[in-house]
C-alpha cells in the first residue's frame, strides 16, 4: 500500500495539510492527528531519522536498520532496545528495521500524552519475547534477567527466580492458567503511578 | 485443542494483528467504502464511540502500525458525515485544538523543566522527586512573598515615604508603660566594616531597624480622599492568609498523591508484579545509569525475596526468641528517647546561654549562632547514631528505612520547637506575667526591648546558618570526597566511595527550612523572600554537586510514597508554625516600643476594632458566619460529605472484587466449552468416519459452529472452502 515510498518527500511537503503533490502520489495525512506527538516533536524525529539515514550506505533507503536506530543514546543502553525495535517494525523481513512511520509510532507510543492503554498495550508486546499473546515463565524470566543485567554475576540465583516468578503469577494471574494476560496485564499496569512516566522516551 | 488455538479461532480478532494479515484482509474489506461499520468494529479498539469528534483521539488510542491507522482514517474520511450535529463537531474540534495548544504554550513556563528531565534520566525518580519537591516549595515560596509585598511591604514603602499623618486613637494610659516605650535601635551612622559584616549576618544593628523585621513596620492608619488602609490589620490578616495559602497548595499536591496511593492499595499488594512490570525507566539515558538502574532493581527484588523469607521466618520463632526481639526492641527505643532528649535538653541551655550573654565581636557572633550551631550537629550526628541502632533492632529492611526518617523528623522538628519554647520562657518568664521582670509591660522588657525582632532574629539567623552549612559541605566535603576518591586508588578511598544522594535527609533538609520559614514569617516579612532565593541557590548547587560529586544510592524509597511522606512531614511542620503563630497573635501582649501592634493588648485585638468599623450589615453577616448557627450546620453538612465519599469508596472496592471473580468465572466457563466442543468433535468424527468421502478434518468443527445451540450462523458457510485468513 504505501511500500517504497521515499521518505524525503516528507520534507518537501508539509505534513499537515492534505496536498496532492501529483496525481499519482497518495494523499499525505496529518500525522498529528494519528500520533500523540506535537509538531515540534515530529520534525525533530523527522530530523533525526533522516540522520540515521544518511549514515547508511547507499541511496535512500526507506528503512533504518535495527543496528542504526540503537546508535541513538536514547536506546543505547536500554535493555530492552531489541523487542521494542521488532515489535514496532512492519518490515517482511523481520528484521526489526523501521520505517519513518513505524519511528513515529515508536515514539507516539512512548510519547508525555499517550494513554495508559497505548502504553500498557506496547508494554505487554514489548515483555511478550516468545510473541504468543501471552507472558509465561519463560518470558517472565527473560524479562526479569534483563531487568537485573544479563551478566551472570547479577543474574537472580535459581532460587530467588523460581520465589519470584511463582510470586508474581500468584499476584497477577486472575484466571489461573499459568500465563499473564493482557486484560491481567493491563489490571496489574492500572494501579501503578509510575508507569507512564516511567515509560517515556524523549528525544 | 489448546486453550491458545481456541481464543484465536473463537474470537474474530487477534489481540494485535500483524500487519502481513491484516492487509490482505483490509483490501477484501475496503471494497465496500461505504460499508465502515465492519471496518470499526474488527479491531480491538477501546469502546466504540459513534461521534465524529472523538475520532482522532479514538484513533490514536488504537495500538496498531501507523500504515492501518491511515487505512482507517481514510476509510473514515470517505465516509458521510451527520449532517444534523457538525456544528457541534467543528466547536468541539476548535476547543480541542486550542486546549492542545494552551499545554504546549504553557509547557515553556514550567520552571526548570528541562532540567528536572535530565535528572530523572541520570539518576531515577527517587532523586527526581526531590528536585520537584524543591520546585514546588520555590514557587511556593515565591507566591506568598508577593502576597506579602503586595499588602504590607509596599504600602508601607509608600506611606512612610510619603510621610502621610497617621491617625491612631489611643485608649491606653500611657503613664504606666513609660518605660516600656523605650526602644532604640538606630544604628550608628559610622560603622567599621566587621560590625557590618556582622550586623549583617545575624540581623542586629542597621539590620534590625529595616523593612526586614517586624520592628520596623508602623501602626498606621492612613485615610486619605476617601482611601483607608489600616496596616496592622494587613499585616496581620496577610499572615493569616499566608498560611492559609500554603495550607491549601499542600493540600492539593497532597490530593493527587494521596488518591493514587489509595487506589493502588498502598503499592503492598501487587509489590512484585508491579515492580517487574513497571519498574523499568525508560528514559534512563548512558550505560552508567542502567547499570545503577538494573542493580537498583536487583537489589530491591532480592530485598524483598529476603523480607519475604524472614517473615516466614519470624512467624515460626519460639517464644523465648520473640521475647527477647522485642525486650531488645523496647530497651533500643527507649536509648534512642535518651539521646534525642540530651539532645533536647542541651539546645534549650545554648538558647538561654546564649540570650543571657551580650558580648560583641566575633565571640558574640559565635555566641548568638549557638543554637544554630547545635541544632545542626545533632541534627547530622542522631541520625547516624539512630542508624546504627536500628541496625541491632532487626526490622525488615523497609521497615527500618521509615523508622529512621520518622526518628530524624521527629528529631528537627521537635528540636525547633525546643528552642522556641526556650524563648517563650525567657520572653514570657516562663508564663507568669506578673513575676518580677515582666511586671510593667507583660514581657521582660529590660532584655527584650522589641521582642518580636528578637524571635525573627533567631529564625533569620537559622535560615541564613542552615545555608552558609549546606554551601560549605559542598565546598569542603563532596568536592574533596571526589577529588581524593577519583585520583587515590588505596582501599580505604575505594570503600568510602563517593558521596552518596540520600533523598530523604535532603527531603528532611528542606522541610525544616520552610517550617522555620513559616515560624518566623509574622515576625520577619521579608523572610519568604530570601527563602526563595535560597532554594534556587539550592537547586543549582545540588544539582552541581549531582553531576559532579554522586553516584545515586542504591537503595531508593518508591517515588511516589515517599512523596506523600515528605508532603505529610511538611504539613506537621506546618501545624507547629501554626502554633507559634496563634499563641503569639493571641496570648503574647506585643512590644509597646515597636512595631504595628504597639499598644493592644494582644495582636488579635485590631480585628474586632476593625469590624466594629464596618457597616451594619456586613457586621451581621461577619456575625453569623461566626456563630454557632452556622458552624454546626457546616459541620454536620460536611460529616455527611464525608460518610457519602467513604461510602463510594467502599462500593468501589466490591465491584472491583467481584469483577475479579467474574473474571475468573469466565476463564472457568471458556475451558468448559473447549472441552464441550473437543467431546463434540470427537463424536461426529466418530459417527461421520467413512474412508472414501474426503473429508476436511475441520469441516465437523464448522458444522458444529453453525449449529450452535439450532441456530444456524450464516456466516460461515459450509459448503465453502475456509480461506486462510
Amino acid at each position: 500500500m504505501r511500500s517504497g515510498r521515499d521518505p524525503c518527500a516528507f520534507s518537501r511537503m508539509d505534513l499537515f495539510t492534505r496536498k496532492k503533490v501529483q496525481p499519482t502520489e497518495p494523499i499525505l495525512i496529518p500525522h498529528g492527528e494519528l500520533t500523540f506527538l506535537t509538531k515540534q516533536e515530529i520534525l525533530m524525529a523527522h530530523k533525526i531519522f533522516s540522520e540515521l539515514q544518511d549514515r547508511e550506505n547507499g541511496p535512500y533507503s526507506s528503512r533504518v536498520s535495527m543496528e542504526k536506530i540503537h546508535t541513538l543514546p536514547e536506546l543505547k543502553s536500554n535493555p530492552f532496545r531489541k523487542r521494542i525495535c521488532h515489535v514496532f517494525s512492519t518490515s517482511d523481513m523481520k528484521d526489526g528495521s523501521l520505517s519513518f512511520e513505524d519511528f513515529l509510532d515508536l515514539l507516539s507510543a512512548f510519547s508525555d500524552s499517550a494513554t495508559l492503554e497505548i502504553k500498557s498495550h506496547y508494554a505487554f508486546r514489548i515483555f511478550d519475547f516468545d510473541d504468543d499473546g501471552t507472558l509465561d515463565a519463560r518470558d517472565l524470566e527473560k524479562l526479569v534477567n534483563s531487568l537485573t543485567g544479563e551478566t551472570d554475576d547479577t543474574r537472580l540465583t535459581g532460587e530467588e527466580m523460581r520465589q519470584l516468578i511463582s510470586n508474581i503469577l500468584e499476584e497477577s494471574d486472575i484466571d489461573k492458567d499459568g500465563t499473564v494476560n493482557l486484560s491481567e496485564f493491563q489490571h496489574v499496569i492500572s494501579r501503578s503511578p509510575d508507569f507512564v512516566s516511567s515509560f517515556k522516551i524523549v528525544l | 485443542m489448546e486453550l491458545k488455538e481456541f481464543n484465536n479461532q473463537v474470537h474474530p480478532t487477534p489481540d494485535y494483528p500483524s500487519p502481513y494479515s491484516s492487509q490482505h484482509s483490509l483490501r477484501l474489506r475496503t471494497v465496500p467504502a461505504q460499508d465502515t461499520s465492519a471496518v470499526q468494529c474488527d479491531w480491538a479498539s477501546p469502546p466504540e464511540d459513534a461521534e465524529d469528534s472523538n475520532e482522532p483521539q479514538n484513533l490514536r488510542e488504537l495500538p496498531l502500525h501507523m500504515s492501518l491507522k491511515r487505512a482507517v482514517w481514510q476509510v473514515q474520511q470517505m465516509k458521510v458525515p451527520v449532517v444534523s450535529s457538525s456544528w457541534n463537531i467543528k466547536q468541539s474540534k476548535t476547543f480541542h485544538r486550542f486546549c492542545e495548544v494552551a499545554k504546549y504554550i504553557l509547557s515553556y513556563f514550567v520552571l526548570w523543566k528541562r532540567g528536572i528531565q535530565r535528572i530523572g534520566g541520570h539518576f531515577g525518580g527517587g532523586v527526581q522527586s526531590y528536585f520537584l519537591f524543591l520546585r514546588f516549595l520555590v514557587i511556593l515560596n515565591f507566591l506568598s512573598c508577593l502576597l506579602i509585598a503586595a499588602f504590607v511591604l509596599i504600602p508601607s514603602i509608600v506611606f512612610r515615604s510619603m510621610s502621610f499623618n497617621s491617625t491612631i486613637t489611643l485608649t491606653v494610659n500611657l503613664t504606666d508603660i513609660e518605660t516600656c516605650l523605650q526602644y532604640d535601635p538606630k544604628p550608628d551612622p559610622l560603622m567599621v566594616f566587621f560590625t557590618y559584616f556582622l550586623d549583617l549576618v545575624s540581623g542586629t544593628g542597621f539590620m534590625e531597624y529595616s523593612y526586614l523585621f517586624y520592628g520596623y513596620y508602623n501602626n498606621s492608619v492612613i485615610e486619605s480622599n476617601g482611601f483607608s488602609y489600616n496596616i496592622p490589620l494587613a499585616y496581620l490578616l496577610t499572615a493569616a492568609f499566608y498560611f492559609l495559602f500554603c495550607l491549601i497548595c499542600m493540600i492539593i499536591r497532597m490530593g493527587g498523591t494521596a488518591r493514587l496511593v489509595i487506589v493502588t492499595g498502598g503499592g503492598a499488594v501487587g509489590g512484585y508484579s508491579m515492580l517487574v512490570f513497571t519498574g523499568w525507566d525508560h528514559g534512563l539515558q548512558g550505560d552508567r545509569a542502567t547499570k545503577l538502574k538494573q542493580n537498583n532493581l536487583r537489589h530491591r527484588l532480592q530485598v524483598d525475596l529476603e523480607e519475604e523469607r524472614l517473615k516466614k521466618k519470624a512467624a515460626s520463632l519460639t517464644l523465648g526468641q520473640t521475647v527477647s526481639l522485642y525486650a531488645l526492641r523496647v530497651f533500643l527505643n527507649l536509648v534512642v528517647l535518651i539521646l534525642i532528649g540530651a539532645t533536647l535538653y542541651g539546645i534549650a541551655e545554648a538558647t538561654q546561654f546564649s540570650q543571657s550573654r551580650k558580648t560583641t565581636g566575633f565571640v558574640g557572633l559565635l555566641l548568638q549562632y549557638l543554637p544554630s550551631m547545635v541544632i545542626t550537629a545533632s541534627n547530622f550526628v542522631v541520625p547516624l547514631l539512630c542508624d546504627k541502632i536500628s541496625l541491632l533492632e532487626k526490622y525488615s529492611p523497609s521497615t527500618t528505612v521509615i523508622l529512621a526518617l520518622l526518628r530524624a523528623v521527629f528529631l528537627r522538628l521537635v528540636s525547633l520547637g525546643v528552642l522556641l519554647y526556650t524563648l517563650w520562657e525567657q520572653i514570657t518568664c516562663k508564663g507568669e506575667i506578673n513575676s518580677e521582670n515582666c511586671t510593667p509591660c507583660n514581657y521582660y522588657h529590660d532584655q527584650y526591648k522589641c521582642w518580636e525582632t528578637r524571635v525573627g532574629q533567631e529564625m533569620y539567623k537559622l535560615t541564613l546558618f542552615d545555608f552558609l552549612i549546606t554551601i560549605a559541605t559542598l565546598i569542603l566535603v563532596e568536592f574533596p570526597r571526589r577529588i581524593v576518591v577519583d585520583h587515590c586508588s588505596c582501599k580505604l578511598t575505594q570503600w568510602v566511595g563517593r558521596q552518596e544522594f540520600l533523598v530523604a535527609p535532603n527531603v528532611l533538609a528542606l522541610v525544616y527550612s520552610q517550617t522555620v520559614v513559616w515560624t518566623g514569617a509574622l515576625f520577619c516579612p521579608l523572610l519568604p523572600f530570601i527563602n526563595t532565593i535560597k532554594f534556587i541557590f539550592f537547586y543549582y548547587c545540588k544539582k552541581i554537586t549531582l553531576f559532579q560529586n554522586c553516584q545515586p544510592a542504591t537503595r531508593n524509597f518508591r517515588s511516589t510514597t515517599s512523596n506523600l511522606f515528605f508532603l505529610l512531614v511538611l504539613l506537621f511542620g506546618w501545624m507547629l508554625s501554626s502554633v507559634v503563630l496563634l499563641y503569639s497573635v493571641a496570648k503574647i501582649n506585643p512590644s509597646y516600643g515597636c512595631g504595628p501592634f504597639r499598644f493592644y493588648t494582644a495582636m488579635w485585638e485590631v480585628v474586632p476594632g476593625a469590624v466594629e468599623m464596618l457597616s451594619s450589615t456586613n457586621k451581621e453577616f461577619l456575625f453569623y458566619i461566626g456563630s454557632q448557627k452556622f458552624s454546626i450546620p457546616l459541620f454536620i453538612f460536611s460529616c455527611v460529605l464525608l460518610c457519602y465519599v467513604s461510602a463510594l469508596t467502599s462500593v468501589h472496592g466490591k465491584s472491583v472484587a467481584l469483577l475479579k471473580s467474574q473474571c475468573k468465572l469466565e476463564q472457568r466457563d471458556k475451558q468448559f466449552l473447549v472441552r464441550q466442543i473437543e467431546e463434540l468433535n470427537a463424536t461426529m468424527q466418530k459417527l461421520q468416519h467413512e474412508p472414501q468421502q474426503p473429508q476436511r478434518e475441520t469441516e465437523p468443527f464448522y458444522h458444529a459452529a453453525t449449529q450452535w445451540n439450532q441456530h444456524n450462523n450464516y456466516a460461515f458457510d459450509p459448503h465453502e472452502d475456509p480461506k486462510p485468513y
